[in-house]
């Protein structure tokens, strides 16, 4: 960097700041024409919610490990008091809600604890000493932990977001040395379980939405809909694409939700195969970083915390494109960078704005990894 | 990639923290792949769609397009008929949730054309009912929005006629149900259903330019002269192919109203007229054909008019001379018709009207078809009153199809509204010797270029043509009141390529036509009029200096002398 770039800076990730930009750009663009080349309504606050975001996380990075150490578990319990609040306004008030609504901004708490579960789950494997790593004092801290999340969040009901607490903290688990044993079991049990959930656990409409998941073509004008469209977009696309602007689906309103959860689709139409490879490679770049500043850590807590943190945005990533694609049920998670949507933004750049901060000051101590 | 495996070499291991250390590490490689594994699926199928979708485009979309009806296209493969998957929205009053005043009104501002009083007696009745039976998919949105669960939108065929009220007699419409029950929708309702060949659309003989002109300029020609309704229709005459065929007024296939139903008579192929002055063509023909006409410049005797067992036949504009065969056309004279009719002899006569088709119902697709009225008893006052067109009633198509063989060379064919491959046209049968078609082609052209069809003609278009003022049959006999006006004109004369039909229904002299009621000033004006237009179109040039050459013919009309 030359000389009369000031040092504060010049210091700044730039390459991983270059990569969140072309990222969300891209998104600008596939929503100004999904909004029929305007705009209005998605793609100017797209845009702006992201740089808004981007300063709040480069801000985040500036503070180090032992801040976030210390507000780990106080963060966990405010936001379960805040998801209690949730559930607690939608009981006196009637009718479920996710939202939380603060005056200036409305907060949804289910998003904040992807990050608080991250947090706690690493700051306990932190504290928990090496030796007792195969002991039962490994295992119910972390139940205790997830239980009431899970079951706040199941209750909205949001199975999409319970998968992604359970996987980032289960994750944690799995770096942290908990016996192999235990999540192959886990694995065995859910393959036996799975179908008994189906049929006692799941609500009406998420039974719909496995079962049309497992045959699409089915239903392909009902709970079908979604993904039929949504693999017609795609497939329309071709290898190049029908050009910006060129989209019939997302524009003639075939494919719903073409701005949020399936935006993908909307950007493959138009994109084709090459738009998609080019974001899947955005994406392969930052989880490589995201590993990287895992690796680099050297105290337990920074290694877990952006392993896990890694993990959770990889989890927005591979359930939304997997979902689009009818590879999973359809569970309503957007894409980072490109769905239009502020609390899933704001949680991912906060994800973004810790590992920037780890990756800032990846500590003295010998970590797990080395 | 191998940056991070480079890492992890330069790990110190040592005691019970290089177990933990090394289990982690396996970990993470773990983790890698499930990384690398979801990408490369996420990958592989994403190119999946995009190539093979792209490699077989016709495996699915094709399946997804046959339609559950057959489109209707003219012959130019402009969409007559489609079918869409349209939306209706039905209301289930029983599982209604909200305010049944507060949604009608919500209903009755989404909808302006039904009252708010109406959507609620619909809301408050017991069965399910229709709100509407087709929305667009904003008002569908807009409803939804309403949040009403008693509110569904089931998707449902919906034949669209694009063209709106363009060329409805002869496309016909669909029930309820789907089943063509008018036009060429009842015709061809069978392989329009059929599963193997729906999927390519029933192609018209229709040209839906020539149909847009017909229709305004037949349109345009009714509200001028005040007529209560007007029918054309434009022939092939080599192929039989009806270019195009009005009847006017017009109802909306799309918006069937109980106040059009009385539109939907088809007046060109199901409503039988006298149709006078146009048959007296045939009459010469027939006596050309014959031989009892060898001469044309022998002159009858117009002078008076002719008493036949107490039936007395005159003309409307009595020259009070002696006319020649070509003066008879010209001046459309009664008399001298009826006179060659009654030497032709009612055998003769009423054979070559049997082999015009002219006793059984027209030969087209259509369902639509009116019989003619056939006289009771063919005697020798009949023949010579048929000779001049009245005592048979039949629809204008019969007399097209009878034109098309008078000057394409003497071969009658069915009409039909298929588009006909060329070398495929139906086998005709020969109603008129070759020599006198060709002779009535000069006689024809003469009537417009110096007789009562002179508003016909077109500059470069060489029409010929016979004015004709009918009488509609009413209650068996004919109603001596309601005039129609016809014009029978084929063109290009010097080699007849298209016949077109013009009428109007009880047309009134208006400034317009010189306060005329009378073909050659109210049905003539419109084939100039429609020829103009459509001749291009149907690749007839328009060519000042070619015509069909009537030089021989000329000298025989009379005019008075300075």
């Amino acid at each position: 960097m030359n000389d009369f770039v000031p040092a504060p800076i010049a210091q700044l990730p730039w390459r991983t700041i270059l990569l969140l930009l072309v990222m969300a750009s891209f998104g600008f663009v596939v929503l100004y024409s999904a909004a029929g080349g305007s705009l209005t309504p998605w793609a100017g606050l797209h845009i702006t919610r992201f740089l808004v975001f981007l300063a709040m996380a480069i801000i985040l990075s500036r503070l180090k490990e032992n801040f976030w150490k210390s507000i780990a578990f106080p963060v966990y319990i405010v936001v379960v008091i805040m998801l209690l609040g949730v559930e607690l306004i939608g009981a006196v008030g009637g009718g479920s809600q996710r939202w939380l609504n603060l005056g200036l901004i409305r907060i949804q708490p289910s998003e904040l604890m992807k990050v608080a579960i991250i947090l706690a789950v690493a700051r306990f494997y932190d504290l928990l000493p090496p030796s007792q790593i195969r002991t039962w004092g490994a295992i119910w801290p972390l139940l205790l932990l997830l239980a009431l999340p899970c079951a706040l969040v199941l209750l909205q009901p949001d199975l999409g977001t319970t998968i992604t607490i359970v996987a980032g903290a289960l994750t944690i688990a799995f770096l942290a040395g908990l016996p192999m044993r235990l999540f192959v079991g886990g694995g065995i049990a859910i393959a036996i379980l799975a179908p008994l959930a189906y049929f006692f656990a799941l609500e009406d409409y998420q039974q719909r939405r496995v079962t049309t998941f497992l045959n699409p073509e089915n239903d392909p004008l009902g709970a079908g809909y979604h993904i039929s469209q949504s693999k017609i977009a795609i497939g329309s696309g071709g290898i190049f694409g029908k050009g910006f602007m060129n989209g019939t689906q997302s524009h003639l309103d075939y494919l719903p939700e073409g701005h949020t959860d399936f935006v993908f689709a909307t950007m493959a139409e138009e994109w084709g195969l090459m738009g998609g490879f080019a974001l899947l490679f955005c994406f392969f770049l930052l989880f490589r970083w995201g590993l990287g500043v895992a690796l680099r850590a050297k105290t337990r807590f920074s290694q877990l915390c952006a392993a896990g943190l890694s993990i959770t945005i990889f989890f927005y990533v591979a359930i939304n494109l997997m979902m689009v694609m009818g590879l999973a049920p359809v569970v309503g998670i957007p894409l980072p960078f490109l769905s239009h949507g502020g609390s899933s933004m704001m949680t991912i750049m906060i994800c973004v704005g810790i590992l920037m901060s780890i990756d800032r000051h990846p500590g003295r101590q010998g970590g797990a990894f080395g | 990639m191998t940056a991070l495996l480079a890492n992890s070499r330069k790990v110190q291991f040592s005691g019970k923290h290089k177990d933990v250390v090394a289990n982690a590490h396996f970990r993470l490689i773990i983790l890698l792949l499930v990384f690398l594994g979801a990408f490369t699926v996420i990958a592989g199928r994403l190119a999946s769609f995009a190539i093979l979708e792209d490699a077989q485009p016709s495996r699915t979309t094709s399946a997804v397009l046959v339609p559950a009806r057959g489109d209707i296209v003219d012959r130019n493969g402009v969409a007559l008929a489609r079918t869409i998957r349209g939306y209706a929205i039905r209301v289930i009053p029983a599982r209604l949730l909200g305010d049944k005043a507060t949604l009608s009104r919500q209903l009755a501002a989404i909808f302006p054309d039904t009252s708010e009083a109406d959507f609620l007696a619909t809301l408050t009745s017991e069965r399910p009912t229709y709100l509407r039976r087709r929305a667009m998919p904003d008002e569908v949105k807009q409803v939804h929005a309403l949040g009403e669960i008693g509110i569904e939108f089931p998707r449902e065929d919906e034949r669209l006629y694009p063209q709106r009220d363009l060329a409805a007699h002869i496309l016909g419409f669909v029930n309820a149900d789907g089943e063509g029950v008018m036009g060429m929708e009842r015709a061809l309702n069978e392989s329009l259903t059929q599963k193997s060949l729906r999927a390519t659309p029933a192609t018209l003989s229709i040209d839906s330019r020539v149909q847009a002109a017909l229709e305004s300029e037949l349109n345009s020609a009714m509200i001028s002269t005040e007529a209560r309704g007007a029918a054309g229709i434009i022939l092939d005459v080599k192929t039989g192919e009806v270019m195009a065929l009005a009847s006017l007024p017009v109802f909306d296939p799309n918006k069937l109203r109980k106040d059009t139903i009385r539109f939907q008579t088809n007046e060109v192929t199901q409503s039988v007229f006298e149709l006078g002055s146009t048959f007296k063509p045939f009459t010469i023909a027939a006596a050309l054909d014959a031989g009892t006409v060898t001469d044309l410049a022998v002159r009858y005797n117009a002078m008076e008019p002719i008493k036949v067992a107490g039936f007395t036949i005159k003309d409307d504009h009595s020259q009070g001379r002696y006319l020649n065969v070509p003066e008879t056309l010209v001046h459309s004279s009664n008399i001298v018709t009826a006179r060659i009719a009654d030497n032709l002899g009612k055998e003769r006569m009423e054979d070559m009207i049997r082999r015009l088709g002219f006793d059984e119902r027209p030969h087209i697709e259509l369902a639509e078809r009116g019989h003619p009225i056939w006289p009771k008893r063919w005697g020798r006052v009949t023949n010579m009153t048929i000779a001049y067109g009245h005592g048979i009633a039949v629809t204008p198509l019969h007399l097209a199809s009878a034109y098309a063989a008078l000057v394409n060379g003497g071969i009658w064919r069915p009409a039909t509204l298929l588009k006909v491959a060329p070398g495929e046209e139906a086998q005709g049968r020969r109603v008129f010797k070759a020599a006198t078609s060709a002779r009535m082609r000069q006689l024809l052209r003469m009537i417009v270029s110096s007789g009562t069809g002179r508003k016909a003609d077109a500059p470069g278009f060489r029409i010929g043509g016979k004015t004709g003022s009918a009488e509609k049959p009413s209650n068996g006999g004919y109603n001596k009141t309601s005039l129609v006006s016809t014009f029978a004109a084929a063109f290009p004369m010097d080699n007849p390529h298209y016949v077109i039909i013009t009428m109007l229904d009880e047309p009134q002299g208006t400034a317009e036509t010189s306060f005329q009621r009378t073909a050659g000033w109210t049905a003539a004006p419109i084939v100039h009029k429609v020829v103009s237009r459509v001749g291009p179109m149907l690749g007839v040039v328009p060519d000042e200096h070619r015509d069909v050459d009537v030089s021989e013919l000329t000298p025989l009309l009379w005019s008075p002398k300075g």
